[in-house]
């Protein structure tokens, strides 16, 4: 609506060429105009240009809606998980209409998670899922398609033990391959005509943080406020689009090591052997990375991170529907399974400003030797 | 001193017709007819019309545009507008009353700190009625960054509702209660989803008259302002010219229409002397754009809100919690609603 050209609404003709001539075309341009220029350019009285204003605004201006509206449609307004406990805590699971984030360490399983989301998402909806197709960005190379038939047919053997659904669900997730900013810029500029053409109820970005953190040199100057500027772009584009299609959009995101005072954690964690909180005595501590901003934009923040050798933990950090709480989760072969109890969240966990929530990562590495078992429990499965 | 014709609001070509005419001061108009002053100026008959309207309208007004207030009468009519409680009593007692009504406020935050709970329990308490100590009005959100989740709106009116049914004791009260329900809360309350700063403009220079069509309502969210303004502009000057613009505007509303405005801001970082900290973002001249400013942050997990700006009521911070249904203080004091006063 903003870049609609002037020439095109209710505007007077002779108005139009006086504005054009200073380069005044769409209706973003006379809106970004006060009055009194308005008046010099438009050659009109006070009064005409404010009357011209709310004309060009009643084109441009969102339709009013009620809080009443949406509650009957509530139906669609959440994509669960299929992890019980975390979709309750969650009011349903990831909302449609705003952008979730899954940020932690490397290898604590975000992709294993976007992956196992992007079978849910075509599966009917009886079955929990969206029905619909899958747009996956992928910057990182990290999206396997033997994992992903790997996990449906291990979460769900009886509605997948016929080829042909396979063969659909594979084909309902569409894979884009971006390695520079860019290309990402570009595919989300596009983003609207792939997702009407493939049918899309999710989109996946996996990662945000790869591609700008590898372009974007922070110890130059204006480099930081470009990639804000960036960022906050393409968060606009994909807020925009999630609401126009009532889809959820889920990104991903890296870690970073925050220089300061570590606000302090309830002692609980401190007291957890062997994989402590980094920069215990030291002047940092390991957070998500991208920024302040970055943090104000997210709707919803996940945060991954690790337990121990074999349990890992998701934490709800910042959620508009839900406080903050802690679930303990491993991956296995039909993808994330939540641990111990099903009422997780403890409410002598408390949280702390997500942008600066520490994140626990691996320190060491466990050298047992894994047993391998004799049909081979790295048997591949292969659609042909 | 006379007023001249160059600062008279008509058009350019025409005001530049009219002083190579030799027309300096509006006297020299006051006493013209349209045919004449169209032929001496060589301006057509409907602009001489259009000129001379503006002049005689001027004259009308008398000195004083607007007409003035005494304090005394500005005393009444303040007391009269209440304020909007926001179910954390320490925070209410900060601000004495509530959020008021007839001004803008600003709150600013760290990510994930509460604003838009903030803003949803305001959108809520505005709604209720006036013999429980409520305004009884409507509330316009405009929400600009998509967290506005109507899951939690739910929540909060159900507790609402609760809250004021335990209170009800007699029965104008009860008769009360029957028009505060969730359905007319969730009725009352009219969203707007702006996606970018075109759109935020475009809805503000129509939001007169929308309040105009609606006088029952009492509030206005804007939530948040930062968003949009934060990664569209190359020209930091131009930003900060329309955000002015913008400031003013609701400034006006806020007086003309009686309406509390509610805006919320994002923090940034800024870098200086080696240390970083955090500040309200879109820069130092927005920080005059607002009467209040009340800034939440975080002191380790513990949530802080702090009132830094204000013409009335000295800084102060208090602690608070957001649970499921209200905010709370830290130490539970039993509430009751009650108008401020100004004592």
């Amino acid at each position: 609506m903003a870049s609609r050209k002037l020439r095109r609404s209710s505007v007077p003709a002779d108005v139009c060429e006086r504005l054009s001539r200073h380069h005044i075309e769409t209706c973003q341009d006379l809106l970004s105009l006060t009055a009194l220029e308005v008046m010099c350019l438009a050659g009109q009285s006070y009064a005409q240009a404010c009357q011209l204003l709310r004309l060009v605004s009643q084109i441009c201006a969102p339709k009013m809606t009620t809080a009443l509206e949406l509650w009957k449609q509530r139906a669609d307004q959440y994509f669960p998980t299929s992890l019980a406990a975390l979709d309750h805590w969650l009011q349903g699971g990831l909302a449609c209409g705003t952008l979730t984030e899954m940020t932690g360490p490397a290898g604590c399983g975000k992709s294993q998670l976007c992956m196992m989301l992007s079978v849910l998402a075509t599966l009917p909806r009886s079955m929990g899922g969206l029905d619909g197709g899958v747009v996956y960005i992928d910057t990182e190379s990290a999206f396997s398609a033997e994992r992903l038939v790997e996990i449906a047919q291990n979460r769900f053997p009886d509605h997948f033990s016929d080829r042909k659904r396979i063969v659909e669900m594979a084909g309902r997730v569409h894979l884009f391959r971006e390695l520079t900013c860019r290309d990402v810029l570009n595919r989300l500029q596009h983003l609207e005509e792939d997702i009407i053409s493939c049918q899309a109820r999710l989109v996946i970005l996996d990662s945000m943080a790869s591609v700008v953190r590898k372009e974007f040199e922070l110890s130059l100057p204006g480099n930081l406020v470009h990639r804000s500027n960036l960022l906050g772009q393409q968060a606009a584009m994909l807020k925009c689009l999630a609401q126009e299609f009532s889809i959820p959009v889920l990104l991903t995101n890296q870690i970073t090591t925050h220089l300061g005072e570590r606000p302090s954690v309830s002692s609980k964690w401190n007291s957890l052997e062997g994989f402590v909180l980094p920069g215990d005595g030291d002047s940092g501590y390991v957070t998500a990375a991208l920024g302040n901003t970055w943090s104000h934009t997210v709707n919803t923040r996940l945060i991954l991170q690790y337990l121990d050798s074999c349990q890992r933990q998701i934490i709800v950090a910042k959620s508009p529907v839900a406080p903050f709480a802690v679930f303990n989760y491993s991956v296995q072969r039909d993808g994330i399974q939540l641990e111990g109890d099903s009422n997780q969240a403890d409410p002598s966990h408390q949280g702390t400003d997500p942008g600066l929530q520490p994140i626990r990562v691996r320190t060491g590495f466990n050298c047992n030797l894994t047993q391998v078992s004799p049909t081979g429990s790295h048997s591949r499965s292969s659609v042909s | 001193m006379q007023r001249t014709v160059s600062s008279l609001p008509i058009a350019p070509p025409v005001k530049v017709k009219l002083i190579s005419s030799g027309f300096q001061y509006v006297a020299d108009l006051c006493d013209l007819r349209p045919l004449q002053l169209s032929k001496e100026a060589g301006i057509s008959q409907q602009e001489a019309v259009d000129v001379l309207q503006e002049v005689r309208g001027k004259r009308d007004q008398g000195v004083a545009p607007g007409g003035g207030l005494t304090a005394l009468e500005l005393f009444e009519k303040e007391q009269g507008l209440g304020s909007i409680v926001t179910f954390c009593s320490a925070l209410d007692s900060v601000l004495g009353g509530g959020l008021p009504v007839g001004k803008t406020s600003e709150v600013c935050g760290a990510p994930g700190v509460g604003k838009t709970q903030l803003c949803i329990q305001l959108a809520v308490d505005v709604q209720i009625p006036l013999c429980f100590g409520g305004l009884g009005g409507h509330a316009v959100y405009i929400d600009t960054e998509g967290s506005f989740l109507v899951q939690r709106v739910v929540d909060m009116a159900e507790a609402a509702v609760k809250h004021c049914s335990l209170l009800a004791e007699d029965t104008e009260q009860r008769e009360a209660l029957k028009g505060f329900t969730l359905e007319t809360i969730l009725s009352n309350l009219f969203l707007f989803r702006c996606h970018d700063y075109v759109e935020l403009l475009a809805e503000i220079y129509l939001l007169p008259d929308f309040l105009a069509q609606h006088p029952e309502v009492r509030l206005v969210v804007i939530d948040s302002i930062a968003f949009p303004f934060r990664h569209d502009f190359e020209d930091l000057s131009q930003r900060t010219r329309l955000l002015n613009g913008l400031a003013q505007q609701l400034i006006q509303m806020a007086t003309q229409h009686n309406i509390a405005v509610v805006l919320t801001n994002q923090m940034t970082t800024k870098v200086g002397n080696g240390q970083s900290k955090l500040v309200p973002a879109l820069g130092e001249s927005w920080g005059h754009a607002a009467t209040q400013r009340l800034i939440l942050h975080w002191e380790g997990q513990q949530r802080l809100a702090s009132l830094y700006k204000s013409p009335s009521h000295p800084e102060a911070t208090v602690p608070y919690q957001i649970t499921v249904s209200i905010c709370n203080p830290l130490t539970v004091t039993s509430g009751s609603f009650h108008h401020s006063s100004i004592h």
